[in-house]
């Protein structure tokens, strides 16, 4: 044969292999839904999903599992038609930016489906009046303290101040409360709820009271109370989350604010599960933690992959569902959203002693609020700042709070478009 | 050796690694094409083709070397530039990411509302007299009845099948679908709106809940607006990639969609001044830290150069020994620093005997930065100018000590001339290597310290790259758009300032 003919045979299988491979193929087989989540979420799906999966007629259900929870979130940002899942596991706060940009697809509850969550539960995943996706698990964080340093639980703020000074030189104390899970701004809402800047409150029918919301100077002064010596930190509450885990672990700070992800850590090390919010001012009183969801959200792909109604099925028939909640969450072990799931036998002590504490003194986190950026600055991003400011720096604190509390309305009032 | 490349079993052998690459690229191309990337698919495509016609013909010996390095300069370079271009264009951000087609889609499916009693039914999928229909069960009310696009028809509970919840499941005349065929007929029945009463109808929540609703938004094509038909209210296209009230900017619909807004996004660098000045600050830290880090870098590379250019005991292994930091990954450098400058515990303020918060004061961060990146950068400089002053003639200094020249005369006036020439570029490279040093910065300070409660946009260490990563993706809202317009300003200035290096060194001129 000669080179031409080589040439000429060579292109046109190259031709003919072109054209057999433009043939579209599918992003998932026609009778599949693929979920995404991270890896703890998405390796406990599977374990739940391998029990039982026949959620929806007709349907296999696919799980792909991504490395961490950034991991996940970054593939969604860059997911396309063909590549995007059906549903994915995500946090509250990425509905508004995922309803905005058109990757989020909306979906209508009925009542009965509806009264399964509470209603700040949903408020977590709505935008624009539009819900979009189901609650599936509880994040929030609650006050432990490490019962071989202090023997009863504290009534009020100022009692755990009390404590830390009377004891640091004697016990070595390094810091009285810090925060070791959720960071902060979100982890360290109590602190900022129990010293008088709530991020919002609600009246008895759930709607937001925004004009008794946080209060700069009221907040500031309590700052200057119980968390500096003049202008200095008085050492109470450290400035970062840096080394609070390990720090409470090794017996060197009395209390600290966890994560319910996290439990296990502190059972492993042999801590019994005596979880409260962070008591206020006044006896009776506690800051408020954010209670917020994570989410099975329907994204805007399963339409084009022609399984929406699919899809629509799994969030009501497994995701949102009490006996969909109760096997996923034997294995994922945290709190379940579902109220009937939260309710149930298996869950364990830990679980339910942060949905106690949560149920003392919780608030919806709502994202459209306080991911916004109105004003120049997010609270999320700031709030953070006020504790270095304040503990490091030596800014004055009721000035700093006033700062905050002017990022905080100025999100606040243009979310309030968003819900 | 020559028959080995002209031969008949070279040429199969060319053909199957040429056949093998086409496979490859061909997978891609697919993979490309599923996505809707057709431009990357194009180009892949265009890149088998020419893959074929250079090395399987005979049409130009030259570009058989020249096609691999061409066809990834296209890819790697000339693309991303011209994306960036592009983009900087447009109104690209958070809320205006996807096509207009896109978006249109998914305001109407978005634009419909549940009735003032939220109703929802169970219900069974299936086929009535031929058509798409649904089994609908209002168990409140014990009333069934099938729905299809256009008609409702009313059915008699003695004639159904009901469960013990009170819901059909089955009734004459319908066909209730089969679990087998649920899937296969998802997207028809999803698109369907059943008939119910008025402009109200039932949509899809699943297979087993049907919704009461109603269209809100309505499309006019022709006119490319939106009307609310409950309120009346007019969405016109705004040409900044929204439907927007007209004379209401802020009433929106979303998504919206990537909008060409040409240069706004360049003149808003200038106009808007929230991002003037800290874009201003920001330019003059880069500008700085980027002479800085080259002064710094090569004046304690050269001083060891020099020290070890004399035959000294133990040269050799001061030589390995500092190299050291060069060889060491320097993400892992920058992290092992950033704890040394710990305030509680870090070695610095240990070994100091102070408490300083080095991240928390701009001096002390900046200081910071400078320092670290004196110990990343000094071994190349130590090394390229070892080499430089090993090419300089040792007669040239000879001469010059015979002519009774002292040593500082001899550096001054004939080593540090002839090094310079030699290592212009490699100091111009330098400085756009540190223009650009994102690593660093984002490892090791964060672009931090930040008066967050005040409003800043930008940290005090924040150098230009950093500052547009914090646009793009540093938070909830990411602005793409306006970080490729920040990104061609600084490949414009980084470009700017390394010819105006380069022509002031001649350097240019003599490679010519």
């Amino acid at each position: 044969m000669t080179k031409k003919r080589f040439s000429a045979v060579g292109f046109i299988a190259a031709v003919a292999i072109a054209v057999s491979g433009l043939v579209v193929p599918s992003a998932s087989a026609a009778d599949e839904i693929v979920v995404w989540a991270d890896e703890s979420r998405g390796a406990n799906l599977k374990k739940a999903l391998a029990v039982k999966s026949d959620w929806v007629s007709g349907y296999t259900i696919t799980v792909k599992a991504f490395s961490n929870f950034d991991a996940l979130k970054d593939a969604f940002d860059k997911a396309t038609d063909a590549s995007g899942p059906d549903i994915i596991m995500g946090a509250n706060d990425w509905v508004p930016t995922g309803a905005k940009s058109g990757k989020l697809a909306p979906v209508t509850l009925t009542a009965s489906q509806k009264a399964r969550f509470t209603p700040g539960q949903l408020f977590d995943l709505t935008y624009k009046g539009n819900l979009y996706g189901v609650p599936v698990d509880v994040n929030n964080v609650a006050m432990i303290y490490n019962t071989k340093l202090v023997t009863t639980a504290p009534k009020t703020f100022g009692e755990m101040v009390a404590f830390y000074k009377a004891n640091k030189a004697s016990k070595s104390l390094k810091a009285g409360l810090c925060v070791a899970g959720g960071g902060m701004s979100w982890g360290a809402h109590s602190i900022f709820s129990a010293l008088g800047a709530d991020a919002f409150q609600f009246d008895s029918r759930d709607k937001i009271i925004y004009n008794r919301s946080f209060n700069g100077t009221t907040f500031g002064k309590n700052v200057r109370t119980y968390l500096l010596d003049g202008k200095k930190s008085n050492g109470f509450l450290p400035a970062s989350d840096a080394g609070c885990k390990d720090n409470f672990l090794a017996g060197t700070v009395p209390y600290a604010i966890i994560g319910n992800w996290e439990w296990s850590d502190y059972v492993a090390k042999g801590f019994t599960m005596n979880l409260m919010p962070v008591p206020g001012v006044t006896a009776g009183s506690y800051g408020k933690m954010f209670g917020s969801v994570s989410g099975a959200l329907l994204t805007t792909y399963a339409a084009k992959h022609g399984s929406e109604a699919g899809a629509k099925s799994l969030l009501t028939n497994f995701f949102g569902s009490t006996a969909g909640q109760v096997l996923y969450q034997k294995y994922e072990g945290r709190p379940p959203a579902e109220k009937g799931a939260a309710l149930d036998a298996t869950v364990t002590a830990a679980q339910r002693g942060f949905g106690a504490a949560a149920s003392l003194a919780s608030i919806p986190q709502i994202g459209a609020f306080l991911n916004s950026n109105a004003g120049g600055a997010s609270y999320w991003d700031s709030a953070p700042a006020y504790w270095t400011a304040v503990l490091v720096d030596g800014k004055d604190a009721v000035t700093e709070g006033n700062k905050l509390a002017a990022i905080w309305r100025a999100n606040t009032s243009a979310g309030k478009a968003d819900l | 050796m020559t028959s080995f490349f002209t031969g008949k079993v070279s040429f199969a052998i060319k053909l199957v690694v040429v056949l093998l690459v086409s496979a490859v690229l061909l997978t891609l191309t697919q993979s490309a094409f599923a996505q809707k990337e057709y431009f990357i698919a194009g180009f892949l495509a265009i890149t088998i083709f020419l893959l074929i016609l250079t090395y399987l013909s005979k049409i130009s010996i030259p570009l058989k070397f020249f096609l691999p390095g061409i066809l990834l300069l296209v890819a790697f370079v000339l693309s991303p530039i011209l994306y960036t271009v592009t983009m900087s264009t447009y109104n690209y951000k958070t809320g205006n990411i996807v096509s207009q087609g896109e978006a249109i889609e998914q305001v109407k499916n978005r634009g419909f509302e549940s009735d003032a009693n939220g109703t929802s039914f169970d219900i069974k999928i299936g086929r009535y007299e031929m058509q798409e229909a649904i089994l609908v069960s209002d168990t409140i009310n014990k009333a069934y009845f099938i729905s299809t696009v256009n008609n409702r028809i009313p059915l008699n509970a003695a004639d159904l099948t009901i469960n013990e919840y009170g819901v059909a499941e089955s009734a004459p005349n319908f066909e209730t679908l089969s679990d087998a065929d649920m899937a296969k007929a998802d997207e028809l029945y999803s698109l369907k709106r059943f008939k119910y009463q008025d402009e109200y109808f039932i949509a899809l929540e699943g297979f087993e809940v049907g919704v009461v609703s109603r269209q809100v938004l309505e499309f006019d094509e022709a006119k490319d607006q939106f009307k609310n038909v409950i309120t009346g209210d007019i969405y016109v296209n705004n040409g900044r990639g929204n439907y927007a009230i007209a004379g209401s900017p802020d009433k929106y619909l979303e998504p919206g969609w990537r909008a060409p807004i040409w240069f706004e996004n360049y003149t808003k660098l200038f106009t808007d001044k929230r991002l003037r000045g800290p874009l201003v600050s920001v330019f003059i830290w880069t500008v700085t830290f980027a002479t800085l880090s080259v002064l710094t870098t090569f004046a304690l590379g050269l001083i060891l150069a020099l020290a070890l250019n004399k035959p000294i005991r133990g040269r050799r292994f001061y030589r390995s020994i500092l190299i050291l930091p060069y060889a060491m990954p320097s993400i892992m450098s920058i992290l092992i620093w950033g704890g040394m400058f710990n305030t509680e515990f870090g070695a610095i303020n240990n070994l100091l005997g102070t408490q300083i918060a080095w991240f928390q004061s701009a001096l002390f961060a900046k200081f910071a930065i400078i320092l670290v990146n004196l110990w990343l950068g000094f071994p190349y400089f130590y090394l390229i100018s070892s080499g430089a002053l090993q090419a300089i003639p040792s007669e040239l200094l000879e001469a010059a000590a015979i002519d009774g020249a002292n040593p500082r005369q001899i550096f001054r006036r004939i080593t540090m001339p002839l090094l310079l020439q030699i290592l212009s570029p490699l100091l111009i490279a330098s400085f756009a290597f540190n223009f650009n040093n994102f690593n660093l910065i984002y490892l090791l300070t964060g672009g931090g310290p930040r008066a967050e409660l005040d409003g800043e946009l930008a940290g005090a260490t924040d150098i230009l790259i950093s500052f547009t990563y914090k646009i793009a993706f540093g938070n909830s809202i990411q602005d793409l758009g306006l970080a490729s317009a920040i990104s061609l300003v600084i490949f414009v200035l980084v470009a700017s300032i390394s010819m105006y290096g380069l022509r002031k060194s001649k350097v240019l001129e003599s490679f010519e």
